[in-house]
C-alpha cells in the first residue's frame, strides 16, 4: 500500500481551495466490485446495509480512492415504488417486471417513503454505517436515480421512450412521481449526514435529443439539485453515453461536477464547460477497466490527465461509468498508482515556471 | 396515373419519416384501392421512409423517440400492404436472413430492436430470437433458418463472455465459415470484436445496416 500524505477529505478541501496536493482526486467509481472484497454474493447485498457498509468500507481501505458512493443498482428508487427488480446470484441485478405496464395504471403509482419501501431503508443504513466508519476522512455519497431514468424504470424504457413523442403529458406525469421520490431519498441521505450523487442514465444524448433532454430531464434535475444545494452539499451528476449537447444543460441544472462516459470527449468537455463546472472522467470502464491491462490503465490515466487536469474549475480522475462487477483488483491499483505517479500536476507545473 | 403513383408512394414516404400512424395506413389502403403493386409501394414508399428515418437519426436529427415513432407508421402500413403481396414476389426475391437476438443473461433490448428494424427495412429478412438468449440457441437457429449473418448484442459487462461463446461454439462445431457474426452493444468494441473472433462490430444501428452489407457482399 502506497502511502499517502492526505486523507481523501483533506485533499479534496486543498483541492478545491488550489492549495498544494499529494495527488489529485480519483475515483474509481466501485458499485458491486466491493462485493469481492470481501469475498461475498453481490445477491447478498440485497436487503442488508450491514454488507453493504462492510464492503464498501473495504473496498475504501484497500485501494484508498477518494469518494466511497454507495450503490448497487440503479432500480432501487423504482423497486420501492412496485417495480420488480431480478437479483442475479451473484451479478447486479437488473429490471425484471416494471410497476406499470399501462399509462393508465399510473393513479396506481405513490411516491416511495425511503424509511419503509423497496430496499431504499438498507441503503440507508449502509450509507450511515460508512459514514460513521470512516466519514471523518472521505466523503461518502448515496446514489439517486434520476427523474427521468426512474421514470423509465416505472413504465419500461421502450414505453416510455414512445411516450416521449405521443404523450408528453404522461412522461412529466411520471417524472414529477419520481422527483417526488427523489426529493424525499435525497432528504433521508442528508439527514444521515452523506451527500446524494446523481446517475440519469436514461437522458442520455444517445437515447433522446438535447430539446427532448431540455422538456423532460431539465425541469426535475433542476428541482432536485436545488433542493440537494439548499442543504449545503454539493451535487455530482452522472449521465451515461453521449452527452455533449446536453453538458451546458447539465450545468444550467445546477451541477457542481458534471461525470461523463468514456463515448464523450474530456479535452472537448474542458473547452465548452470546465470553466462552468468540475469535470469527472473518463476512463472506459469495460474496455480499459475491465478487459485491458495494468499498462492499459496507466495509458488511459495519463491521457486524461493531460486532456483535463488545467480544466479551470478543476478535475477528477475517474472511471467513465460503475465498474463492472469483476473488474481486475490490479487494474484498479494501477489506476490509483499511475495518479499517485503524476502528483499534483497544476502546483508542480507552476513551480517549474517559477523555477524558470 | 403515373404521377400519381408517384406522389402516393412520395407521401407514403414522407408519413413514415414524419412519424404519421394514421397516414400511413390511410395511405396504404389508397394505394391498394387504386391497385398499386404492394411490393412496390413497401419498396419505395415504407422502407424508403425509414431509410431516410434511419439517415436522420445517424446525423442527430432523430432520437430514439422519433426512430421509433417511424417504425410504428412503417409497421402500420405493412399490415395494411402485405396481405396483398403477390406470392411469386415473395419467391422471387429470396432475402438474406440475419438472426438477431440479445444474449443470455441479459434482456436490454431496445438497440436490438432498433438494428432489426434498420435490417428489416434495408431488405433482410430478420428472425428475431428476442432477449436472453442462449449461444446454442443463436447457432441452432442460423442452421435451421439458413441464416448469413448471426447479430447479437449485450449491453452488460457480465454477459459479454456469451458473445464469445457463440463463437466458440460455431468453432467447435466446424461450422464458423457458414456464418457471418456481428456484435453490438455498449460494453463492447472494435477490440473485443477482435479477440473474440467476430466478424464485425456495430457502434450503432445505422452502421450495422452498412456492415451487414459488407458481410454479405452488397446483397440486400
Amino acid at each position: 500500500m502506497a502511502f499517502e500524505a492526505m486523507t481523501p477529505l483533506e485533499r479534496m478541501a486543498a483541492y478545491n481551495k488550489g492549495a498544494v496536493i499529494d495527488r489529485l482526486p480519483c475515483v474509481p467509481i466501485v458499485g458491486n466490485t466491493a462485493a469481492r472484497v470481501i469475498g461475498v454474493k453481490v445477491s447478498e447485498f440485497q436487503g442488508n446495509g450491514k454488507l453493504i457498509a462492510k464492503a464498501q468500507i473495504a473496498a475504501y481501505r484497500r485501494f484508498r480512492y477518494d469518494v466511497i458512493r454507495i450503490f448497487t443498482d440503479l432500480y432501487g428508487q423504482a423497486e420501492a415504488m412496485g417495480a420488480k427488480v431480478y437479483y442475479p446470484a451473484d451479478e447486479t441485478a437488473y429490471l425484471d417486471v416494471p410497476a406499470i405496464s399501462n399509462i393508465a395504471d399510473i393513479r396506481s403509482l405513490q411516491p416511495a417513503d425511503p424509511y419503509k419501501d423497496g430496499n431504499l431503508p438498507q441503503h440507508l443504513e449502509a450509507m450511515k454505517l460508512t459514514l460513521e466508519a470512516v466519514g471523518k476522512e472521505v466523503p461518502v455519497t448515496g446514489a439517486i436515480t434520476g427523474p427521468f431514468t426512474n421514470a423509465a424504470f416505472l413504465i419500461g424504457t421502450e414505453n416510455l421512450v414512445r411516450l416521449v413523442g405521443r404523450n408528453p403529458q404522461a412522461v412529466h406525469d411520471l417524472c414529477e412521481l419520481s422527483l417526488e421520490t427523489a426529493l424525499r431519498y435525497a432528504k433521508a441521505i442528508v439527514d444521515i449526514g452523506c451527500t446524494p450523487s446523481l446517475t440519469d442514465a436514461m437522458s442520455s444524448g444517445t437515447i433522446i435529443s438535447p430539446k427532448q433532454f431540455q422538456e423532460f430531464s431539465y425541469p426535475y434535475l433542476k428541482r432536485l439539485i436545488h433542493y440537494i444545494h439548499s442543504r449545503g452539499k454539493t451535487v455530482t451528476l452522472h449521465i451515461c453515453g453521449k452527452t455533449d449537447k446536453l453538458w451546458d444543460l447539465m450545468v444550467d441544472a445546477g451541477a457542481d461536477s458534471i461525470s461523463i462516459d468514456n463515448v464523450a470527449n474530456l479535452l472537448e468537455a474542458k473547452v465548452k464547460v470546465g470553466h462552468r463546472v468540475r469535470l469527472m472522467g473518463n476512463i472506459a470502464p469495460s474496455e480499459v477497466m475491465l478487459q485491458g491491462t495494468p499498462h492499459d490503465v496507466r495509458v488511459a490515466v495519463n491521457q486524461c490527465v493531460q486532456q483535463a487536469y488545467d480544466s479551470p474549475k478543476g478535475y477528477i480522475v475517474a472511471s467513465g461509468c460503475s465498474l463492472p462487477t469483476e473488474t481486475p483488483f490490479v487494474n484498479i491499483d494501477a489506476m490509483m498508482d499511475a495518479v499517485r505517479k503524476i502528483g499534483d500536476p497544476v502546483n508542480s507545473e507552476k513551480s517549474k515556471k517559477r523555477a524558470v | 396515373m403515373a404521377n400519381n403513383k408517384e406522389e402516393l408512394l412520395k407521401q407514403l414516404a414522407d408519413a413514415v419519416v414524419d412519424m404519421d400512424e394514421e397516414k400511413a395506413v390511410e395511405l396504404s389502403q389508397i394505394i391498394v384501392a387504386e391497385g398499386i403493386d404492394a411490393y412496390e409501394a413497401i419498396e419505395k414508399g415504407l422502407s424508403a421512409g425509414m431509410e431516410v428515418a434511419g439517415r436522420l437519426f445517424e446525423e442527430e436529427e432523430y432520437f430514439i423517440p422519433e426512430l421509433l415513432m417511424c417504425s410504428d407508421a412503417m409497421y402500420a402500413g405493412l399490415s395494411v400492404l402485405k396481405p396483398h403481396l403477390k406470392a411469386k414476389e415473395g419467391a422471387a426475391e429470396e432475402k438474406v436472413k440475419i438472426v438477431i437476438g440479445v444474449i443470455e443473461g441479459d434482456t436490454h433490448d431496445i438497440g436490438k430492436n432498433l438494428v432489426k428494424i434498420l435490417l428489416e427495412t434495408s431488405g433482410y429478412e430478420i428472425i428475431d430470437l428476442g432477449r436472453d438468449i442462449s449461444p446454442q440457441k443463436f447457432i441452432d437457429t442460423a442452421k435451421e433458418q439458413d441464416a448469413k449473418i448471426i447479430a447479437i448484442s449485450t449491453l452488460m459487462t457480465t454477459t459479454m463472455d456469451g458473445l464469445a461463446e457463440v463463437i466458440r461454439l460455431l468453432q467447435q462445431q466446424d461450422i464458423r465459415e457458414q456464418f457471418k457474426v456481428m456484435i453490438g452493444g455498449a460494453p463492447v468494441s472494435q477490440a473485443f470484436a477482435d479477440k473474440i473472433g467476430a466478424d464485425s462490430y456495430a457502434v450503432n444501428a445505422a452502421t450495422a445496416v452498412r456492415l451487414a452489407r459488407q458481410l454479405t457482399g452488397g446483397a440486400a
